[in-house]
């Protein structure tokens, strides 16, 4: 008897026993549940974008390929990736920007192109999305305009020159282009504006001295901001950016200038030693789904690259979803960019500082 | 015997060992491969083929664009220290000699209200104050006493206000204990034998206090220098520092031997400054200990 109760006493080894294995038992279980299902990780903005792929577009591709998905949204992604081994990549699908995707592509992280065979959707995508100026595939692309206050008394803009003009200096909004996909895509703009075409590097320096006094930001979500506060008046800005407001009243408006827009797109590659090949080239695919084109589209202001989406008549009076819209976009020679950035980051690091 | 005593092994050192493991694995490792890696033409963990190079430091000596940022940065690094030095004796003085409990009490809450918010919150409370729209011009503006809207912000007097700001406890709180520890009995003797307040401030408690000034000055530097966030915001990436220049060629130029470089530049120049600071402090105040 004495022993019995004895052996059943708590002692504090058993106590910390009991306590350790419960403890690591809480931790693990829902990774142990899940260890069946493989995992993609993949890469994704924040924001509107994060928030309607974690509560719908991501869990809806979760149930159908019986997979997990498993998103970095904290930006930069390409140096992790960089760091990762090439054979155990980090991601398995990147998504970012062109400029980026191009970078990644030189240095032999992700595949240069996205086999047709294993993603049936890239035959309904618009000819910009898989063309000789992109790596990967673009499913979505936004407009690179101006932004303006309309409250202001500015009057029309219509053409990427009216930045110049002196009555916006003090209110004026550019990029830090070292860092940002829509100041380097601006710098090309400058070279077609004012030189002999996008690689005319000296008549977009002399472009960007012109353009001072600027403010400059690293991110278009802060353009935004200053936009909405009335920092600035007239800036470069994607149209997503601006039409997000869309029913909110705010004294701003995009711009289409006449020498056209610049395409800023969302691509998605896979990597090279990603074990979820499969899975990969399935997601790649549902991202260019009409349905899921449609709801990203309407969600986030974003261009969708399959021919086939119909937009509502709000969104699909202002995006670009014809081939005639969509051949006012004019595309960066990323590759030819990323092989001069460091020259060019040196020059307009000069131009730019205080 | 003797030889069993001196191969016993000190149990204090087991205490040590930790915080050494612990310095060795998150401080020294770090450094030393930050420095491998400014010396070689890639990672070799990824990359096959990766030799030795001196390429990012010649390129760093080659344009004098490097040479700018880095001394921007020491200016930055200088000018925030003296000035956190000017607000902060003063205020450390007042909380050392204060009798009263509650005032002490009430100094230190004043000091330590600000380490409260997070930097980047306090650096955006800053950017409402500084920036054409804010408080300070747009008051400006409507008492008529000023039309165009003044440049606070994206200048380097404006990266100085949010760092001073922000570092200022850090002055405070190392100069408070050193001049705690001063016996007021030195100043009453030297006002016993003559000098006037002033006087016996400056020829003993200041000297008395130069080991907290060197602390405080050092800590406020070495933070000054390695900061990221306020010279991003205040300076509209339009002032160039090098931890600024460092996330860029790790974020956007991918190239991870040139920041490597620039981050073992921004390492040296912390320690000569180190170095030739305390040597002229020690030589002023005649510690020479202090060296």
């Amino acid at each position: 008897m004495m022993k019995a109760l004895g052996s059943s006493r708590l002692s504090r080894r058993r106590f910390l026993t009991a306590s350790a294995s419960l403890g690591i038992g809480t931790i693990a279980a829902p990774y142990v549940a899940r260890a069946d299902d493989p995992t993609l990780r993949i890469t994704g903005w924040g924001g509107k974008w994060g928030e309607i792929m974690k509560a719908e577009i991501g869990p809806a591709f979760e149930s159908e390929f019986k997979c997990k998905l498993q998103t970095d949204s904290a930006f930069p992604y390409l140096p992790k990736l960089q760091a990762s081994s090439r054979s155990a990549p980090i991601y398995d699908v990147l998504h970012t920007n062109s400029n980026e995707q191009w970078a990644a592509a030189e240095m032999g992280l992700v595949e240069p192109k996205i086999d047709p065979k294993l993603v049936p959707n890239l035959a309904d995508v618009y000819p910009y999305a898989v063309s000789d100026k992109i790596v990967g595939v673009s499913i979505f692309t936004s407009a690179i305009g101006l932004g303006m206050r309309t409250d202001k008394g500015y009057g029309p803009v219509t053409s990427w020159k009216e930045l110049w003009d002196a009555k916006y200096n003090g209110v004026r909004g550019g990029y830090v282009i070292p860092v940002n996909s829509l100041g380097q895509a601006f710098l090309m703009m400058c070279g077609t504006l004012f030189g002999k075409g996008q690689t005319d590097l000296d008549a977009a320096y002399a472009a960007l001295e012109k353009l001072k006094p600027i403010k400059i930001v690293d991110f278009t979500g802060a353009m935004e901001k200053m936009l909405l506060s009335g920092e600035v008046g007239l800036c470069v800005i994607h149209d997503s950016g601006i039409y997000r407001y869309d029913g909110q009243n705010q004294p701003t408006d995009f711009v289409s200038p006449s020498e056209g827009v610049l395409s800023l797109e969302q691509v998605l590659t896979i990597t090279p030693g990603s074990k979820m090949k499969e899975l990969a080239n399935a997601y790649v695919n549902y991202m260019l789904r009409p349905e899921v084109q449609k709801r990203l589209a309407e969600t986030v202001w974003y261009s969708p690259a399959n021919k086939k989406v119909k937009l509502d008549a709000k969104y699909d009076a202002k995006l670009l979803t014809t081939p005639e819209k969509v051949s006012k976009l004019i595309q960066v020679d990323w590759k030819w960019y990323n092989e001069r950035k460091d020259e060019i980051d040196q020059r307009v690091n000069r131009i730019f500082r205080a | 015997m003797s030889s069993t005593a001196t191969t016993r092994p000190n149990g204090l050192a087991l205490f040590i060992l930790p915080s050494a493991l612990l310095f060795a694995l998150f401080f020294f490792l770090p450094i030393g491969l930050m420095a491998l890696m400014s010396v070689l033409t890639g990672n070799p963990v990824v990359m096959p083929k990766v030799a030795f190079t001196n390429r990012h430091y010649a390129r760093m000596i080659g344009d004098p664009y490097y040479l700018e940022v880095i001394w921007t940065t020491i200016r930055i690094g200088l000018v925030t220290t003296l000035v956190a030095l000017l607000i902060g004796y003063p205020l450390a003085h007042w909380m050392a000699r204060i009798k009263s409990r509650t005032g002490h009490a009430l100094l230190l809450m004043a000091v330590l209200a600000p380490m409260l918010t997070g930097i980047v919150v306090r650096t955006f409370a800053w950017m409402t104050l500084l920036s054409d729209k804010g408080v300070v011009n747009q008051t400006l503006m409507s008492l008529g006493l000023i039309s165009q809207p003044l440049k606070l912000m994206y200048t380097e007097t404006g990266i100085v206000v949010g760092l001073v700001h922000i570092y200022v406890p850090f002055m405070v709180l190392t100069l408070t204990g050193v001049i705690g520890r001063i016996d007021e009995r030195l100043e009453q003797a030297a006002e016993n034998l003559g000098a006037s307040p002033l006087r016996a401030f400056l020829e003993v408690t200041l000297p008395l206090s130069l080991p907290g000034i060197l602390a405080g000055s050092l800590l406020v530097f070495a933070l000054a220098i390695s900061a990221y966030v306020t010279p991003i915001l205040l300076g509209g990436f339009q002032i160039m520092t090098l931890p600024i220049l460092i996330y860029q060629q790790i974020s956007a130029n991918f190239n991870v031997g040139f920041a490597a470089a620039l981050g073992i530049v921004l390492l040296m120049i912390s320690l000569l400054l180190v170095i030739a600071y305390n040597r002229a402090l020690g030589l002023v105040s005649g510690q020479r200990e202090l060296q």
